[in-house]
């Protein structure tokens, strides 16, 4: 029977066959973007003939006498003509971001921010890859610090607000009666293999460790990173090591 | 620029708008869907690398349906829960459109991760990337979410309708 992964993808595929992109569909995007081009600049023009009518008007009403119904100005005019503001645009599209926050240059990744790094696995250094969502971070190592290449392993921090998606996500680990609590030197922690069912592997062994009260680190080794160790004691313990390197800088 | 952009849309439009109608379970939205986002790709067009133009794509496509999908929920518009009234599928379930519906009652984020994971085959950091998360986010969406499939779908139900489908 196939999993439930494999039908999933199936079943998207038959849902999905009979989809085909209209024909007119460039010409529809390209219509689009000019007919958005246009507007925006029929906007800017707007924008720039309404500022004008505020320097230009104001003097005028202060400094005249009443005017009368025939008294009409330059001003006035543009004023009549363009100061009704256009209806805003009803966009529901997300606010574009095109790149996502990084944390910038980590350098050999030993300094995660709010994190000292004080050791790395025997040949892992900083990827170039990171992300940096506020109160959640993470940065992740590989062999050759090319960001194109497989992550072997991966640090998030979680600090402040992000603290209660741990919370959760450890009571749902527990809950599941998946993985254990544990010490690493004077601080708590929990550890659990990972593993959502797609990768066909062992999954990723994963270390949550308490920093302080506002702070915590997830660490995680790849599925293919954990070939390399002879066994789960030999995976625990280097786990163990990275996360006894972690220093709190918050 | 154009013929470029011309050449991408052919090659791809079909896969991405395939992977706008699974984040928003709708063809008529589906295909607006896909093109605000290359309206917006276009715009950006000189500056977006050609390897780099397809993850994008479905970066807008996938966040815009998440957006557009918690605006109704917010304003209660469309009710999110609730698949379209369908009673000739109701009296003869169809693997497809039970999974279909499954999908669509999943809450926006959960069923875009399943979306990336599955169809798209992206890595968990990718699928981060797409949705501007974690990865420990993607999995813990992907493990609830494939939990509630797993449910709606029930092993009994798919042996069932394998069965029939079969017969």
């Amino acid at each position: 029977m196939p999993t439930l992964e494999d039908e999933i993808r199936r079943l998207m595929a038959d849902e999905t066959s009979r989809l085909h992109a209209a024909p007119d569909l460039l010409e529809r995007v390209l219509r689009g973007h000019r007919g958005r081009r246009r507007r925006a600049r029929v906007a800017a023009v707007v924008a720039s003939v309404a500022a004008s009518v505020v320097v230009v008007a104001a003097p005028v009403v202060h400094l005249t006498a009443a005017p009368t119904p025939g008294d009409r100005t330059a001003a006035d005019e543009r004023a009549t003509t363009s100061a009704i503001p256009e209806p805003p645009a009803i966009d529901d599209v997300p606010p574009e971001r095109t790149e996502p926050a990084t944390l910038g240059d980590l350098g050999d990744g030993k300094e995660v921010r709010h994190v000292k790094v004080g050791y790395l696995p025997e040949g892992l250094r900083w990827s170039g890859w990171s992300l940096d969502d506020g109160d959640r971070y993470t940065a992740s190592y590989n062999f050759d610090g090319d960001s194109d290449s497989t992550y072997r392993m991966q640090l998030f921090v979680h600090e402040d607000t992000a603290l209660q998606e741990i919370a959760d996500r450890i009571q749902m680990y527990r809950d599941e009666e998946e993985g254990e609590d544990v010490t690493v030197g004077d601080r708590s922690g929990y550890l659990v293999l990972a593993n959502v069912g797609e990768d066909g592997m062992k999954g990723s062994p994963t270390l949550f460790l308490k920093m302080g009260d506002r702070q915590w680190a997830e660490i995680i080794f790849s599925p293919v990173y954990v070939k390399r160790f002879p066994g789960d004691k030999a995976v625990r313990a280097e786990l163990w090591k990275v996360a006894e390197g972690l220093t709190s800088t918050l | 620029m154009e013929h470029d952009f011309g050449a991408f849309v052919a090659a791809r439009a079909t896969s991405l708008l395939r992977v706008a109608y699974l984040a928003c379970g709708d063809e008529t939205e589906a295909e607006d869907l896909l093109q605000t986002a290359l309206e917006r790709t276009y715009r950006n067009w000189d500056r977006i690398h050609h390897d780099t133009a397809e993850p994008y794509v479905r970066r807008v496509i996938v966040n815009a349906a998440i957006s557009r999908a918690r605006r109704r929920a917010i304003l209660n518009i469309i009710p999110m829960h609730s698949p379209p009234e369908t009673t000739a599928r109701a009296k003869d379930p169809d693997l497809t459109h039970v999974l279909m519906d499954a999908l669509r009652a999943l809450p926006p984020r959960q069923r875009a991760v399943i979306v990336l994971r599955y169809w798209e085959d992206l890595s968990e950091a990718q699928t981060a990337e797409a949705l501007r998360c974690s990865a420990g986010t993607v999995k813990s969406q992907a493990s609830k979410a494939l939990a509630k499939l797993r449910s709606a779908l029930g092993r009994e139900t798919v042996e069932g309708v394998i069965r029939n489908a079969h017969a």
